[in-house]
């Protein structure tokens, strides 16, 4: 008995103790996200209801003008969506064989392989983005060379949906070879041996054992780049020419040009809307049926 | 953001010279200076105070006319304030002849003239939400003054004690942002216009007419318009013989037809790279602005600029007086003294900007009075028109909007 009645305070005290050390290791993340996420989210929300200052900028109001507006401009929306889309895709086409390869193939210098995918990160975004210029340009880039290949009179990949698609899928690529990398390093050998044992070809042993495996990992690598490219701004800025007209652009012409703060909130608000109603859609849709396996979203 | 972070990065390389024009889309941004510095509180007292209190006597300046070589045509004024030892200045970076302050300096015995820089006009505006700095004289743009005035951050000018104002060009007086002169003294000026490769053109276009049929013609696919819808619309408009800055639903729908027209046959928007794509060749025709032809466009042999005949916009700098201004008297001095025809003539033969000081105009070095980027001709002066803040206009968003989204479709 003693010892129990001796024991009780002690307990106690180390789980007070660590609950506030909990709080204290917490306390920074929780004001990080409330003050750099949560706040200026509520910010935008409650702009998005008011009117453009007379000079420019935000005055309160209560409308919901700028919702109609952001509805009915919604080609800015609609093409965002589609590049987008189509970048994840040509992501994933480009890093599943290439993750496949460092996971599984590489046995020496993996670490340097993967240390080769970080180092561009070391570069800014910016001009890495500026050096796409050069590679695609008409002078000494690929437009040059194809026009000097195939004899056309006049080769344009800057300033198309194209040049805004490479670099899109440039940019982002990393962010869905990691994941992928993870997963499929991660795999479990022995089940694709088990499953050649059985009999499966290459093909169906990939289908039904590695794509599985390397689901999760794709799952998470096309969140990660999907969100980034709805809002992208730079890429279409400087390798579309300003031709392809996104939602970033779409953003930044409200703000900066129009100087309507309330117009853009509620773009911006209407973007994040969709996006989560999208993503939350389709981590559903990933997940159905598979309860009991996690597929983790980080 | 990125592209302003851009907009400075590049402006760091190029000098500060470079987009000074670029920087004037940002007025809106003054808001939310303005919430930011109301959250800050008044945290920054002017930190001259301490050194403002009343000097001795600055020994026997009593006023410039006894000791200033006749430099001027107007009247000097012989004024009986105190001038004060020293003077506070926040302008832009190198955008004041040293020669000048040194002159100014022995001239009326300023012995502490102190030049701080910012870098936009919101850096400015931020100043004075906090306080001021205890700053006397800056030099904002325009279309920023009636916001200053707006929050009382600047002063009405005692115009009695700057007699060389009669020296600045009628042009830039009366204009929207100050439409008494109360406030603000034009001090440089520069223009929106068109800039062209002489050589890989078959003409070289004289007005927005021109312009436009080129575009559509030998310079369809060569043409780049800085991305900045104030800008954008001038041509338009004024090819229709509009104001640049109209709000006219007719005359913004007739503007519309032609920029739709126009949108298909350029290469791009663009307000960064505009210049490298001119050097490069891939473009031969922009609507821009004058500060890439010395960058970007440097090496660049048959590069020209046309300030169109049927008219453009201007962007002007200003002078204003602070309020609270510590050291009014040198203050005033300062402001009647850059005005002084051979003083203004050379700051432009050191900043390389137009000055709106009609008398100093002829005394500017003729290599750079010559230059059509920096100073338009006496003609093209009637042209212009002070650019105004027409953003809040929604059919004017609209229209830029749908013109974005046609850029190369065709």
């Amino acid at each position: 008995m003693s010892t129990i009645r001796r024991a009780r305070p002690a307990a106690r005290r180390s789980s007070v103790r660590g609950r506030l050390l909990t709080t204290v290791l917490v306390l920074p993340a929780a004001a990080w996200y409330a003050i750099l996420l949560i706040s200026p989210l509520v910010i935008v929300t409650i702009f998005s209801f008011g009117v453009r200052a007379k000079n420019g900028g935000y005055a309160p109001a209560f409308v919901f003008d700028n919702y109609a507006r952001a509805i009915q401009k919604s080609e800015p929306f609609v093409l965002s969506l589609e590049m987008a889309v189509a970048g994840t895709i040509g992501c994933l086409l480009v890093a599943l064989p290439l993750a496949y390869f460092i996971a599984t193939r590489v046995r020496r210098r993996k670490g340097l392989l993967v240390l080769l995918l970080v180092i561009p990160f070391w570069t800014s975004f910016l001009i890495r983005t500026y050096a796409w210029l050069l590679i695609l340009g008409p002078d000494l880039g690929l437009a040059g060379r194809l026009q000097a290949l195939t004899g056309a009179d006049k080769v344009q990949i800057l300033g198309t949906p194209i040049a805004v698609m490479i670099g899109l899928i440039y940019g982002y690529l990393p962010l869905m070879i990691f994941p992928l990398y993870v997963t499929l390093e991660r795999m479990d050998r022995t089940l694709i041996e088990a499953s050649k044992d059985l009999g499966a070809g290459r093909w169906a042993t990939f289908r039904q054992i590695t794509l599985p495996v390397a689901l999760p990992g794709f799952v998470t690598g096309s969140i990660l780049v999907f969100i980034p490219m709805m809002g992208e701004y730079v890429i279409p800025q400087i390798l579309g020419y300003g031709r392809t007209y996104l939602m970033g652009n779409a953003l930044v012409t409200d703000f900066l040009e129009a100087r309507n703060w309330p117009q853009g909130s509620a773009r911006a608000v209407f973007l994040i809307i969709v996006m989560i109603v999208t993503i939350a859609g389709y981590v559903w849709f990933v997940n159905r049926g598979r309860s009991t396996r996690d597929v983790s979203v980080l | 953001m990125a592209e302003r972070d851009l907009d400075q990065a590049l402006q760091r390389m190029g000098g500060a010279r470079m987009s000074r024009r670029g920087f004037l889309y940002l007025a809106g941004l003054s808001s939310a200076a303005a919430a930011l510095a109301a959250c800050a509180g008044s945290s920054a007292s002017p930190s001259t105070a301490a050194s403002v209190a009343p000097s001795a006597a600055a020994p026997s300046v009593g006023g410039g006319a006894s000791v200033a070589p006749s430099l001027s045509a107007a009247p000097t004024a012989a004024p009986s304030y105190e001038i004060e030892k020293q003077l506070y200045m926040y302008n832009w970076a190198e955008y004041i002849s040293p020669k000048n302050i040194d002159e100014f300096k022995k001239r009326y015995g300023v012995t502490k003239f102190q030049y701080d820089v910012y870098d936009n006009n919101d850096a400015l505006l931020a100043k004075l939400q906090a306080g001021g700095g205890g700053y006397d004289i800056a030099s904002p743009t325009a279309e920023y003054v009636p916001g200053m005035v707006e929050q009382g951050f600047v002063q009405k000018l005692d115009k009695s004690r700057i007699p060389t104002l009669a020296n600045i060009d009628p042009t830039f007086q009366k204009q929207w942002w100050d439409p008494n002169d109360e406030y603000l003294i034009p001090k440089d000026y520069g223009t929106t216009g068109i800039l062209y490769r002489s050589t890989l053109l078959p003409s070289i276009p004289a007005s927005w007419k021109d312009f436009y049929d080129l575009v559509k013609g030998p310079a369809s696919g060569k043409t780049v318009f800085v991305d900045s819808m104030g800008d954008v619309f001038v041509f338009p408009l004024k090819m229709l013989g509009f104001s640049a800055n109209s709000v006219d639903k007719g005359e913004l729908d007739q503007a519309r037809t032609i920029l739709l027209e126009i949108a298909p046959h350029l290469l791009a928007l663009d307000s960064n790279t505009y210049g490298t794509k001119m050097a490069k060749g891939e473009a031969s025709l922009s609507l821009g602005w004058t500060g890439v032809l010395e960058q970007q466009m440097s090496k660049v042999a048959d590069k020209g600029y046309v300030v169109p005949s049927d008219g453009t916009i201007y962007w002007l700098d200003t002078w204003v007086l602070l309020k609270d201004a510590p050291n009014p008297n040198a203050a005033y001095a300062w402001l009647n003294f850059i005005q002084e025809p051979a003083i203004q003539a050379e700051e432009s033969d050191y900043n390389l900007y137009a000055t709106p000081n009609a008398k100093a105009r002829p005394l500017v070095d003729a290599k750079i009075l010559n230059n059509q980027a920096i100073f338009p001709t006496e003609a093209e002066l009637k042209n212009l028109e002070g650019s105004k803040d027409t953003s809040g206009n929604s059919q004017r968003t609209d229209i830029y909007e749908e013109f974005k989204q046609n850029i190369g479709k065709g």
